[in-house]
């Protein structure tokens, strides 16, 4: 049924197919429930009305100022995407917990925004030191060093992932 | 919760045990998304269990598809676009175990280990546990595994300001038996390069080599001479506390190597500290903080032996 919902929601079931959804909605219960969080992922992927207005503005300028820290844009346009297109609907509950928590690890104190007019900024010294391009052979360093990783014993395979992350992108420099 | 009064609990190892154990005993597909830096990937991965420890296949369903597989001790990193499949030999590194569930009370000496709250991953309900750094030389780590298997739903590394660096997250799984095609890479590989690590155990200190992790809770686990991209001979030596290991790969200086490239990289988790040192390139690899990184590039000294 709650891939019924979510296919609902996507505007693909027409006319008799939408019945069976459609009665369930009318029902408290997990089929309404599954309606709320389908909603609550969509609204998170196109920021429209769950969170407040300029939000994911502001959490992009402060975050970016952060180069340690993943970018936002990354999960407004490739994970939303990746989730929309391959795991919805089989897995539109995990998506609602990833990035639901993605959101919630955002900083909690969001600074006010900044001003139109570009003032010079004067940026702390930052603590590390700056970054140059990695290596054009990391990936040939990560898949030797992998298989030392204590992780491979409490995930398997998985974290060869690394290895090959961005493969092709990286082949290109 | 302050460090100072965090203890590790018997509860959290019991469910870093539970984890373990599940990982090298089932079988089961799914289907993840990892997530560093400003990427994200998807791929699919599938496990058979059996006696010689497993077949395993990775596959990165996002841009062009590279597949990852593991039989038994060999493992195979299958590159379309260059037509190259990679070949390592989990057992020259195995002979240095890095974690054993009875080390798991060594974690303790560096980590706070506690068990965090509930939460539903993948449709399926989970526990979590939580690992603490106690100091600012390595990451800390929060897992969440299925409450029913112990299988690990979503894996998440912090730096020490409590930011994600690197993500796991399981978002379908189906734990049970394996149809045997889906370990099975799909490339045909016949007219295609193939390279071998070739690794045999190394003493660097025999040849004037100084290396050592100078941080503590790092230990050796693993010494080897190998071949690496196109260098047929590559020094690792390869340090770990029991949940990162940090790679250090000594080399002679390519003839071409870019001298501005040297210094601190990162690729979401792993961060890469390179320099040069006595006519070679030093390059430290690991899942450890820059300044980590860097404090063991830099211990690496030569002294020609008499």
């Amino acid at each position: 049924m709650k891939a019924k919902i979510s296919e609902l929601m996507d505007s693909e079931l027409h006319g008799a197919e939408a019945t069976a959804p459609l009665s369930a909605l009318r029902e408290e219960g997990g089929a309404r429930e599954a309606w709320r969080t389908y909603h609550l992922i969509s609204d998170a992927m196109r920021d429209t009305g769950v969170l407040s207005p300029g939000f994911s503005d502001r959490m992009v300028r402060r975050l970016a100022e952060e180069p340690a820290v993943l970018a936002p844009a990354a999960w407004r346009g490739a994970v939303a995407e990746t989730v929309r297109r391959r795991l919805l609907p089989t897995a539109a509950t995990a998506a609602a917990v990833a990035l639901v928590g993605w959101i919630a690890f955002a900083p909690q104190d969001v600074p006010p925004p900044v001003p139109v007019v570009q003032a010079p900024v004067t940026k702390p010294v930052p603590k590390e030191p700056a970054r140059v391009l990695p290596p054009a052979a990391a990936h040939d360093y990560l898949l030797a060093h992998q298989g030392y990783s204590p992780r491979n014993l409490l995930q398997g395979v998985a974290p060869y992932v690394r290895t090959v992350s961005g493969e092709a992108a990286q082949r290109k420099r | 919760m302050s460090l100072a009064q965090a203890q590790t609990t018997p509860e959290a190892l019991q469910l870093l045990r539970k984890i373990h154990y599940a990982t090298q005993s089932l079988s089961y597909t799914g289907t993840f998304v990892y997530q560093q830096g400003e990427r994200s990937e998807t791929s699919r991965i599938a496990r058979i269990a059996d006696s010689s420890g497993g077949v395993e296949k990775l596959e990165v369903l996002d841009g062009m598809p590279r597949e990852i597989v593991r039989t038994g001790d060999v493992l195979r990193c299958y590159l379309p676009e260059s037509r190259t499949v990679k070949v390592e030999h989990a057992g020259d590194q195995r002979s240095f175990p890095a974690l054993l569930p009875e080390r798991f009370t060594d974690l303790a000496r560096h980590y706070v280990i506690t068990r965090g709250e509930r939460e539903r991953v993948a449709g399926l309900d989970s526990e979590s546990v939580l690992l603490t750094s106690r100091d600012e030389l390595r990451y800390s780590y929060k897992l969440w595994a299925d409450a029913a298997s112990g299988m690990l739903l979503k894996a998440r590394t912090l730096n020490e300001k409590g930011e994600t660096v690197e993500q796991f997250t399981f978002t379908q799984l189906s734990i049970g038996s394996v149809a045997r095609h889906k370990v099975k890479s799909k490339f045909a590989t016949r007219n295609w390069q193939v390279e071998e690590a070739a690794a045999a155990p190394d003493n660097l200190a025999e040849s004037g080599w100084s290396v050592s992790a100078d941080l503590p809770g790092f230990r050796k686990i693993g010494e080897v001479r190998r071949r690496l991209h196109a260098s047929p001979e590559v020094r690792q030596v390869v340090y770990s506390d029991g949940m990162a290991a940090v790679s250090v790969f000594i080399e002679p200086l390519p003839g071409k190597h870019d001298a501005t490239r040297n210094g601190l990289s990162s690729l979401g988790a792993i961060n890469i500290f390179t320099r040069e040192v006595a006519n070679h390139l030093v390059t430290v690899v690991g899942e450890a903080p820059a300044a980590s990184v860097r404090r063991i590039a830099e211990r690496v000294e030569f002294r020609r032996p008499k």
